[in-house]
């Protein structure tokens, strides 16, 4: 455990040097918010609610969206596929360290800046639109949200490993984490609340498990979803942690035994 | 002279596009994802306007209007300046020393060293949406297809410049690679009309950061909302960031050095 | 009329000393501090047309900055440049169209796809009307043996191979003037004789002007009959190659077998010994008298074979930039 410390440690110091980087991610999160948050107020003028969203629901559901995508939707992807396209996995496999950690322990780094930042940020928009946030009346919403955002955070970290573990077949290796990426926008309710499509489309994400990387938990902290549902739809996500869990671990060894056969 | 231009950048488009199908099709995730990308905004759209019936003030034609403008503003400069991109490689990698000796512009040579076809293909779904909202938009003049057109092409400048500068950048400070992924987040708040902004912010996109001017006024002159002092206005952004852009890249290599072997 | 005229050519890098980070960059676009460093200092100097002149400095001499100054690639800092009429850095159509810049250790061909490619690109560019462009590329297909090379991607040739494009692609537009950096870097024997043979046959036929950098003296001992030496931005020597030797090598060395054994002390009447095993020596004579020592090693000696060579034209060189002065 404390190696993974170590690199946890480490990790935080490389994202805070790469300075560069994480303005430019920041700064891009910022602009889509903007965009989104006026587009909403434009559509509540003169309106109290929206499909049953008030209008402080609204609006923190687009805040939070920031906060969400800064904490759930930053994985190790693309550096796993450069690892596996430059044939750079087998020195980890010499080691005694599980790839999976190490790589969970550099993203947890990732995770903890990008939350500071955005949370900072909320501060900020909030007191520039003066925007009516809403706050959840009951207190054991705040565990429940919480206990959410850690599972979505996690679902995503092995979504994203899963979708990685395609390089190892094919030579094209982007490409697919990149269509991946952006459908999760807007299967995940990243960009817009998924309740505003029609209700055939809206069934069908939500036999997917990408409503509940952010949809879902926003839902919960807005308190749309409460009680024995809040418990039955968190038993889902946890679900699908399990399974996408349980799928790494089975593509993963199927690629690198695809990759020990092919000379690395 | 422009016939000479036009040669040399076919040919490197030519070339470019024979490079680009040695790697193969490995793009063809790009690809798919930036259509994914344009299909869910599409819908998503089009199914908050099934529960409402304006955005501040325009209608879902309209409102997809000013989307697909950006789309088409947006990947036309994606397209033809990709190039421009790659000014910090071309000064590392020694290849700007080869335009710099070389009777012909050294921008032509970055802008057509990467011409994005896959990116082309994107633009065919853009235009045929384009065309079936029109259909649903009341009469049009021609006056009004004019002033699109004009102002789509002052849009595709105006990126221009924004394209030159950050190139500039690149060969002056021989970093600074990032800025252009900037320009390309901050391009984000163009998919709205750029009347949904509040008020500074609204400013900010019409005068310091000519998002609205490149995104929303074509769209705006299209439906005739657009006052002639605003089309003088956008073609006088496009014309300053344009002078602009050229004398910033000109002293920019005036001060080039080179890297070392 | 010269081909190259340089008066007092100066070139001071203003070398920007940043924070890191993005930051950092921000900042130094706004407020910036700098450290001088002179990479050339008021070298002059002329070229006549249709000469090869050796360009000879240790690494970051200043070859190649004043290469890239006379190219047009860098502003001088100070002084005066004509090169072929023209000043370079305007970068005028009609000077860019008559010279032509090779880097050994640079490419302007395109890496992906075959170098005919880029050859038609360089006729839409140099402005090559059709029937020359045939005739010049038939003829550089033949001296230089290519007909395999063309339309093969660039990365599927050999270095020696992609040298040869390289330098056909620099030269498709008959330029009057040459600018070599480091030609045949990394090449091998074969391959460097070749290119040094087509560069003075490029050098003859077209009364081109020749100024070549390179760190194999095989090149500019074959090649150049005129050198300039620059050390530390300065311009240490502009003359002959011949006067260099006669300069900087004084001696001239005597290696000699003998049929028994012969030590080292009794060899000191006749020059200094460099090396000596019982039946093998070396000696240095002072180069006036190198017949006389040779026929008292003879006469004295038993003798089985004897050669007189020159000092090695590196080692001439080397001591040149170790005194620091002319």
């Amino acid at each position: 455990m404390r190696k993974y410390l170590y690199v946890f440690g480490l990790s935080l110091q490389n994202v805070l040097q790469r300075r560069a980087t994480l303005v430019m991610d920041r700064v891009g999160g910022l602009a889509a918010i903007l965009a989104l948050y006026y587009f909403w107020e434009a559509i509540l003028q003169g309106k109290d609610e929206f499909l049953g969203y008030s209008r402080s629901q609204m609006l923190t559901y687009v805040l939070l969206m920031n906060v969400m995508r800064s904490f759930v939707f930053t994985g190790r992807g693309w550096e796993l596929v450069q690892e596996i396209a430059h044939g750079r996995i087998s020195s980890y496999l010499l080691r005694p360290l599980s790839y999976q950690g190490y790589s969970l322990s550099l993203d947890l780094a990732q995770k903890t800046i990008h939350l500071a930042s955005a949370l900072l940020e909320l501060v900020v928009l909030v007191a520039l639109f003066h925007a009516p946030v809403y706050v959840p009346a009951r207190a054991e919403t705040w565990t429940l949200f919480a206990v959410a955002v850690a599972a979505s955070s996690l679902l995503f970290f092995f979504l994203e490993f899963l979708v990685s573990c395609l390089a190892f077949w094919t030579s094209e290796s982007g490409g697919p984490l990149f269509c991946f990426e952006l459908f999760l926008n807007f299967a995940a309710g990243s960009f817009f609340p998924i309740d505003v499509l029609p209700r055939m489309l809206q069934e069908l994400l939500r036999a997917t498990p990408f409503p509940y990387l952010v949809f879902f938990p926003i839902n919960i902290y807005l308190e749309r979803v409460s009680g024995p549902e809040a418990f039955r739809l968190l038993a889902i996500e946890l679900g699908w942690l399990a399974a996408a869990w349980a799928g790494t671990q089975v593509i993963w060894r199927r690629g690198l035994a695809v990759y020990a056969a092919e000379g690395g | 002279m422009i016939a000479k231009f036009l040669r040399i950048w076919t040919r490197m488009a030519v070339m470019s596009f024979g490079a680009q199908l040695s790697y193969g099709i490995g793009s063809f995730g790009f690809l798919a994802g930036k259509l994914i990308r344009l299909f869910f905004f599409f819908a998503y759209i089009v199914a908050i306007f099934s529960h409402t019936k304006s955005l501040a003030g325009y209608t879902l034609a309209e409102t997809v209007l000013f989307f697909l403008t950006y789309n088409v503003v947006d990947i036309t400069a994606q397209v033809f300046f990709r190039g421009i991109y790659g000014a910090r490689r071309a000064v590392q990698d020694g290849d700007l020393d080869y335009y710099l000796i070389q009777p012909c512009p050294p921008l032509i040579r970055l802008a057509a060293s990467t011409v994005d076809f896959l990116d082309l293909v994107t633009l065919v779904p853009v235009l045929a949406l384009l065309a079936a909202t029109w259909t649903k938009l009341p009469g049009i003049g021609l006056a009004e297809i004019a002033g699109y057109c004009l102002l789509v092409l002052n849009g595709v400048l105006i990126a221009l410049a924004v394209h030159i500068i950050v190139a500039a950048l690149a060969v002056r400070t021989q970093e600074l690679e990032n800025t252009i992924w900037i320009y390309r987040e901050l391009m984000f708040l163009g998919r709205f009309p750029v009347d949904i902004y509040g008020g500074a912010l609204k400013i900010v996109l019409t005068v310091f950061l000519p998002i609205g001017v490149m995104t929303s006024f074509p769209a705006k002159a299209l439906l005739g909302l657009l006052s002639p002092a605003e089309g003088v206005y956008a073609l006088g952004v496009a014309a300053a960031s344009l002078s602009f852009s050229l004398w910033f890249w000109r002293d920019a290599l005036s001060r080039y050095t080179s890297v070392s072997s | 009329m010269a081909a190259i005229e340089v008066e007092k050519l100066s070139k001071t890098f203003r070398v920007p000393e940043k924070d890191e980070g993005l930051w950092g960059s921000v900042k130094a676009l706004f407020h910036r501090r700098f450290r001088n460093t002179t990479a050339v200092s008021e070298v002059s100097f002329s070229i006549e047309e249709g000469e090869l002149v050796g360009f000879l400095g240790a690494n970051g001499a200043g070859k190649t900055t004043t290469l890239k100054m006379l190219s047009g690639l860098l502003h001088p800092t100070e002084g005066r440049a004509s090169v072929l009429g023209h000043v370079p850095w305007r970068r005028e159509a009609e000077f860019q169209k008559r010279f032509s810049l090779v880097m050994g250790y640079r490419s302007q061909l395109w890496w992906e796809i075959p170098a005919q490619e880029t050859f038609r690109l360089n006729q839409e560019i140099y402005e090559i009307p059709e029937a020359e462009y045939r005739r010049n590329l038939d003829e550089l297909v033949d001296l230089l043996d290519l007909s395999d090379c063309l339309s093969v991607p660039v990365k599927k040739l050999s270095l020696g191979q992609r040298m040869k494009a390289e330098l056909a692609a620099a030269i498709l537009h008959k330029p009057k003037l040459l600018l070599l950096d480091e030609p045949t870097l990394g090449l091998d024997v074969v391959m460097q004789k070749r290119l040094r043979l087509f560069i003075l046959d490029y050098n003859k036929r077209n009364n081109a002007t020749v100024l070549l950098t390179s760190h194999n003296m095989e090149d500019v001992v074959e090649l150049c009959r005129r050198i300039l030496i620059i050390d530390h931005g300065k311009l240490l020597y502009d003359g002959p190659l011949r006067q260099v030797v006669e300069k900087y090598a004084p001696l001239k060395v005597i290696r000699v077998d003998f049929r028994e054994a012969v030590s080292a002390a009794d060899l000191e009447p006749v020059g200094r010994v460099t090396e000596s095993s019982e039946l093998r020596a070396v000696v240095e004579v002072p180069r006036a008298e190198v017949s006389a020592r040779a026929a008292k090693l003879l006469s004295k000696f038993p003798v089985s074979d004897l050669t007189i060579d020159e000092t090695p034209i590196q080692d001439v060189v080397r001591r040149i930039f170790a005194s620091g002065e002319t």
